[in-house]
């Protein structure tokens, strides 16, 4: 095997697809998380997103329920 | 940016999230401004069907790739204290190949094999990657041009990834003497971690 076969690409959604998910499912039924560091968040951030530091995510997985549809940015 | 979002939903996807995305152009794309891209290949996650020493000689490999990268980034930031840090990285990753090479010696029961990690996973020059899995000459390529904010996402974006496989593997190896090697490995990936964290607070 060489390296790339190790790994797969990740899925991705535009920012479009995000607003029109956001918008048709309430907020119990997806985890939206923003990884940016603390001060990046406070100057704004996407309406309800909980904020995970992508350095503390590793260590934070279990705040987040795996069974809902997760959206990262 | 979106480099962060993709390590992200790499990390949670491995976790055993069913259905995760990355939102393309991060918070910039979401305001309506132009996002800029960052490396396409990449930010993907480890296969889970493989067998330790092939773990080995692939995160040898990741750590080559990473190694590499922070070397060059030394020789080309202008920043004293991001040449520092960066130098500082790049010994560390070839201390960890140090480990990781003895680690495998010790699992094999052979001999000091110089073919490894040639044995275990095919190498291609055009085909060098990064911890996460991106490509290291995109990275490069996109990095010349790039502030050293952007630089130090897709860092800390490397140094997650590398942390999240080391727990992982901390968890996943049986023999005592490689949970103690993962064990100094991830605990060693979590301080980089927060060097280049607190680093970027410096630089928002």
């Amino acid at each position: 095997m060489g390296i790339s076969d190790y790994f797969k690409p990740v899925p991705s959604w535009s920012a479009e697809e995000v607003r029109t998910f956001l918008n048709e499912k309430g907020p119990e039924k997806y985890n939206l998380v923003d990884v940016r560091q603390p001060k990046e968040y406070e100057q704004g951030h996407l309406p309800g997103a909980q904020l995970i530091p992508l350095g503390e995510l590793a260590n934070r997985v279990k705040e987040l329920d795996p069974n809902k549809p997760t959206i990262a940015y | 940016m979106g480099v962060r979002s993709r390590a992200a939903a790499a990390i949670l996807s491995e976790a055993g999230f069913k259905e995760v995305y990355s939102m393309k152009g991060g918070i910039n794309a979401w305001e309506g401004k132009v996002a800029e891209g960052v490396p396409e290949a990449g930010m993907a996650y480890f296969s889970s069907a493989v067998q330790p020493e092939e773990l080995l000689g692939l995160a040898w490999l990741l750590e080559d790739g990473s190694r590499k990268f922070y070397t060059e980034l030394s020789s080309l930031s202008k920043d004293m204290e991001a040449v520092a840090l960066f130098q500082e990285l790049s010994k560390a990753e070839e201390k960890h190949q140090a480990s990781l090479v003895s680690l495998y010696k010790e699992l094999s029961g052979r001999p000091f094999d110089s073919e490894f990690p040639k044995n275990l996973i095919r190498e291609d020059p055009s085909d060098e990657r990064m911890e996460g899995g991106m490509l290291l000459r995109e990275a490069l390529q996109w990095a010349e041009k790039k502030a050293i904010k952007e630089i130090l996402e897709l860092s800390v974006s490397l140094e997650s990834n590398a942390y999240d496989v080391y727990l992982k593997m901390e968890r996943k190896m049986e023999p005592e003497n490689a949970k103690k090697v993962f064990k100094v490995l991830s605990a060693e990936e979590k301080q980089h971690l927060e060097q280049l964290t607190s680093f970027l607070e410096k630089k928002l």
